[in-house]
């Protein structure tokens, strides 16, 4: 056992870690690993034979995201609260740089370049919304029931969300609305305001997709019905069905799906990655990934549930929204029954801001958890 | 989690809580369902419709059936042609190295750099494809241009067969068998509709002409087909499985021996060459078995041309010919048959009972057509008459009013009957295209110019091969083969059967007989007879001078077309029609002959002369008894 270790379960022992959710760790590393394999068998033709230019990458970017885990863990996440308003700042900066100096990528300005590596904001920005929100609803808990709590949460999360939106990134800007109805709901808003909350959305839906740009729309209607352009628009609807479909019960094997090796799936590294999993696992290997993704939920519920205040409660709320928002969409666009918006499937798109954010914010999980029992201060 | 301390306060309801779960099982629950139903229930549903968007059909293309003569001689085989392609997508991108891979292959293969460039930018399919940059461009180039492949990104050299045609000796020739073996074009747009239900594919070729289009579904075989896989992008990745295999087309035995046709060819263009004759035709049959031994029709083409890719010019030059060399003048074209048509006219006069053997007939300088006005005669060749004759006199001698009288007699009922039971007036079925029917009379033929009958005058001249009568010479070939065989009407034939690859005969096709005449034996060997006389005292004396191995009987046929030239001499095609059994009258002749030639002005029958001269050349006779032609000055 070298000293390393040792230390560790030195760590590991201590009080202060004795509350640390062994269990929540131990899903992560489960999903981002069937993510890496995943990822390298999407890219196993791509890059002649072997996918591990991308992998050792997503490795990477895992390294980065576990440290981040371990250090957002560690720190007693009542400190973020008090930084709110920066934190605000800076996701409306982090946006602000985007929209100025974002690259171009499928005609989106969805990331910008930092040292060679591309690194999109909304990403981060959707975990950093999450504690800005808890922040303002556990500072509006004794009004928590008021029409002035949801104006005020719609406020803020309206800025961030209408950047996204223009990028484009409907997907994220959808995550945000997701993210602020969830923790509305958790958190004990009126109800009667939620459904009007819910009703404006929906009424306003018809304005945004009118916004949207031509190539956007064709590709949200397509799941009602793909065989309207399947060569043009729906072609990945069309083409991302027959793969989940020839996976059948079994799936064809790892690096072996033809529709993913052949090049029929676009994106099958990152938007349509369950594609991959459902035509090379199979029925089978889909039920393992929705199993890990609901393991991880049932952590992040019960976290939630034995936060010591709002705000923790309110953190594992947004996280929650968020992984159940992304996970149901991504899955239920690539089967068919959601539309084509861009949402990464958690942790196992292939992508290194959402790896980082996402293991960040189960770090801030882990934080509500390990100082639920005891105050730190 | 509860005893871990909880602050009560600051939890959100029990309430909420179950109603979050409860909406994330239904989700989990939904999305689990989706899967179960797409990938269990419609899996294969989906995996039929993924494989079928994947693969891709290619055919397989069968070798095209060679075809030999009588004798095992190749006359038709495929040889590869080389052909330079270039794969857009796998050219060099920058446009200086681009030139520079372009330049190298157009210098290699010897194709010129613009036209190679401007196919290649005409192009507009996909940038896998590979797209054929210059055609035929030789063994020694393509060998060259594969070894140095890796130099030449995006080129590459294909081997595609291609039809050549050969002579008796095994050289390229495409004249000698032109119209009997026709040729192989590409399919064009237009058609491709309807032949792609035939396996025929975007640059297929077909049988255009001759045989290659009459045997076309035999020649072509089956194609067959490999299973491909091909990735998003079109390009094939592997062959899945063999769907089918190709079945290579059958190799076909003419009937034709091109030595024989060699021999035809040679003498009948001496004879056109001598006597300043652009059209002619020679056949030469098997009276048993109705075997065409040799089909020529002059003027030919080469039908090599046609194999390589005719360019527009020389396609041009062929159509706008006025002799139409183009056309199988022995099958498609039909002509007024002349004196030769007597054989018909006396058989059925015979047969009908109009005249018997021995009874004589007076003849006439000029014969009164009945029923019409005094002094409307027609002339015979003889202007002096020959006095009374009988039926084989008269036949030798190629008497014109003995026969008008025995037309009168027969009537146009009756005429015309016969003629059609010797196969005029209809196709012999001879596996060759547009073969023509031809005319014979009748009171339809009339009723079809607006009059309700056939004049007199017309069943007379109809009774000499005249008028309303017109002919194929093979027609006309055909019906001297079944006198000459003892009565049985033959299918023409010009495919034997069918070979291995090497020309042997594996499978006969049986001689076909298309009817029995209904004409008695005694009256067939009197016209037998007469056609014997025709050479030995009659018509055609010069030629019974040749030592050939028989009793060489025929009939000679002249008749007068178009217009008079400048020295008021009016044109006449010339026939001569002949078998050679072994004794007078006997029904054993294996050799049958005709020969026409068109609008001569020369003095003497040129057909008559072209065989004289086949005979020495097809017996190897060392004797010449050929005339010269002197223009008929009149």
């Amino acid at each position: 056992m070298s000293t390393a270790t040792a230390t560790f379960v030195e760590v590991a022992r201590s009080r202060r870690w004795r509350a640390f959710d062994w269990q929540l760790l131990l899903y992560l590393l489960l999903l981002v690993g069937f993510g890496t394999v995943m990822g390298y068998s999407a890219n196993y033709q791509a890059v002649g034979g072997d996918g591990l230019s991308q992998t050792v990458k997503t490795l990477i970017w895992t390294s980065i995201g576990l440290t981040l885990f371990f250090v957002a863990a560690n720190i007693d996440y009542h400190w973020l609260q008090t930084f709110a308003t920066p934190i605000y700042l800076v996701v409306l900066g982090l946006l602000f740089t985007t929209e100025l100096v974002g690259r171009n990528l499928f005609g989106a300005q969805m990331s910008i370049s930092v040292a060679g590596i591309d690194f999109q904001f909304s990403e981060i920005s959707k975990v950093l919304m999450i504690v800005v929100l808890a922040a303002f609803l556990a500072s509006r808990r004794e009004r928590i029931g008021r029409l002035s709590t949801i104006v005020g949460a719609g406020l803020l999360m309206a800025l961030p969300t209408y950047l996204v939106y223009r990028q484009p990134d409907l997907g994220t800007a959808l995550v945000f609305v997701a993210i602020l109805l969830g923790m509305l709901f958790m958190s004990g808003a009126g109800i009667g305001w939620l459904a009007l909350l819910g009703g404006v959305t929906v009424a306003i839906a018809p304005v945004a997709v009118g916004a949207l740009q031509e190539y956007q729309r064709q590709r949200l209607f397509c799941f009602l019905d793909p065989s309207a352009d399947p060569q043009g628009a729906c072609y990945q609807v069309v083409q991302a069905l027959n793969a989940v479909g020839s996976g059948g019960l079994l799936g064809q094997g790892l690096t072996a799906g033809r529709q993913n090796q052949l090049g029929f799936l676009p994106v099958q590294s990152t938007d349509f990655i369950f594609t991959v999993v459902a035509e090379e696992l199979g029925f089978i290997g889909g039920m393992i990934l929705l199993g890990l993704f609901a393991l991880l939920i049932w952590r992040v519920v019960s976290v939630g549930w034995g936060a010591r205040d709002p705000f923790g409660a309110n953190i594992a709320a947004g996280l929650g929204s968020l992984l159940l928002f992304q996970i149901t969409v991504n899955i239920g666009m690539v089967t068919g029954i959601m539309p084509v918006t861009g949402i990464p499937l958690p942790f196992i798109t292939y992508g290194g801001s959402s790896m980082v954010s996402l293991l960040f914010g189960m770090g801030l999980l882990q934080s509500v958890r390990v100082h639920a029992w005891k105050p730190t201060f | 989690m509860a005893e871990m301390d909880p602050m009560p306060a600051a939890r959100p309801s029990r309430a909420r809580f179950m109603a979050a779960a409860i909406i994330a099982v239904i989700l989990f629950g939904v999305l689990a369902g989706r899967l179960f139903q797409l990938q269990v229930l419609d899996g294969a549903v989906y995996a039929a419709q993924a494989a079928a968007a994947r693969t891709v059909e290619m055919p397989i293309r069968a070798a095209r059936g060679l075809i030999f003569d009588r004798e095992g001689r190749p006359v038709a085989v495929n040889t590869p042609s080389w052909t330079l392609y270039a794969r857009p997508a796998d050219l060099p991108t920058t446009e200086s190295e681009r030139s520079a891979v372009l330049a190298r292959a157009a210098s290699l293969s010897a194709v010129p750099l613009g036209p190679l460039r401007q196919r290649l930018t005409a192009y507009r399919g996909s940038p896998f494809e590979l797209v054929p940059i210059g055609e035929d461009i030789g063994r020694d180039a393509a060998l060259l241009i594969a070894e140095q492949g890796d130099q030449l990104p995006g080129i590459s050299v294909g081997a595609e067969p291609r039809r050549e045609y050969l002579d008796e000796t095994g050289a390229k020739h495409g004249e000698l068998l032109a119209h009997v073996l026709g040729y192989t074009g590409p399919v064009s747009r237009g058609e491709l509709g309807e032949l792609s239900a035939l396996g025929y594919l975007r640059d297929d070729v077909i049988g255009r002409s001759g045989v290659e289009a009459s045997y076309e579904e035999a020649l072509r075989g089956a194609y067959g087909s490999d299973l491909l896989e091909r990735d998003a992008r079109g390009r094939p990745v592997k062959v899945l499985e063999r769907l089918s295999d190709p079945v290579p087309g059958k190799n076909l035995m003419l009937t034709i021996d091109s030595r024989i046709q060699r021999i035809a060819t040679e003498t009948l263009k001496w004879g056109l060459e001598a006597a300043g004759v652009a059209q002619g035709v020679t056949i030469v049959m098997n009276p048993q078995t109705g075997e065409i031994l040799a089909m020529v029709s002059l003027p030919t083409y080469d039908n090599d041309k046609f194999a390589a890719g005719i360019s527009a010019a020389d396609y041009a030059t062929y159509l706008n010919d006025p002799t139409r060399p183009l056309r199988n003048h022995a099958v498609s074209d039909i002509y007024p048959p002349g004196s030769t048509f007597k054989l018909v006219t006396g058989l059925a006069a015979l047969e009908e009972g109009v005249t018997t053997v021995s009874q004589r007939w007076p003849t006439y300088a000029c014969y009164q057509i009945p029923d019409a006005p005094a002094g409307q005669c027609l002339f015979d060749w003889n202007r002096r008459g020959f006095g009374p004759l009988s039926i084989v006199d008269a036949y030798s001698k190629s008497s014109d009013t003995f026969f008008y009288q025995m037309a009168v007699g027969l009537g146009v009922e009756r005429l015309g009957r016969w003629a059609e039971e010797l196969g005029f007036g209809q196709r012999s079925g001879v596996r060759l295209p547009t073969e023509a029917a031809g005319t014979v009379i009748s009171k339809e033929w009339a009723q079809a110019q607006g009059r309700p009958d056939v004049f007199t005058g017309e069943l007379a001249m109809a009774g000499i091969g005249q008028n309303a009568i017109a002919v194929t010479p093979l027609q006309l070939l055909n019906a001297y083969a079944a006198v000459a065989n003892g009565g049985h009407l033959m299918r023409p034939m010009i495919v034997r059967g069918e070979t291995d690859a090497d020309g042997n005969l594996v499978r006969a096709y049986d001689p076909e007989v298309i009817r029995e005449l209904a004409a008695s034996q005694e009256d067939l060997r009197t016209m037998r007879i007469g056609a014997r006389e025709v050479i030995t005292t009659g018509h055609a004396t010069n030629i019974n001078a040749l030592r050939v191995p028989g009793a060489l009987s025929g009939k000679t046929g002249t008749a007068e077309f178009g217009t008079p030239t400048s020295q008021g001499v009016l044109p006449f095609h010339s026939w001569f029609v002949a078998y050679l059994p072994s004794q007078a009258g006997t029904t054993d002749a294996e050799l049958a002959i005709v020969t026409f030639t068109y609008a001569a002005v020369v003095r003497g029958n040129v057909s008559l002369e072209v065989i004289k001269y086949f005979f020495q050349e097809y017996f190897d006779l060392d004797q010449d008894l050929r005339r010269e032609f002197q223009v008929n000055a009149n």
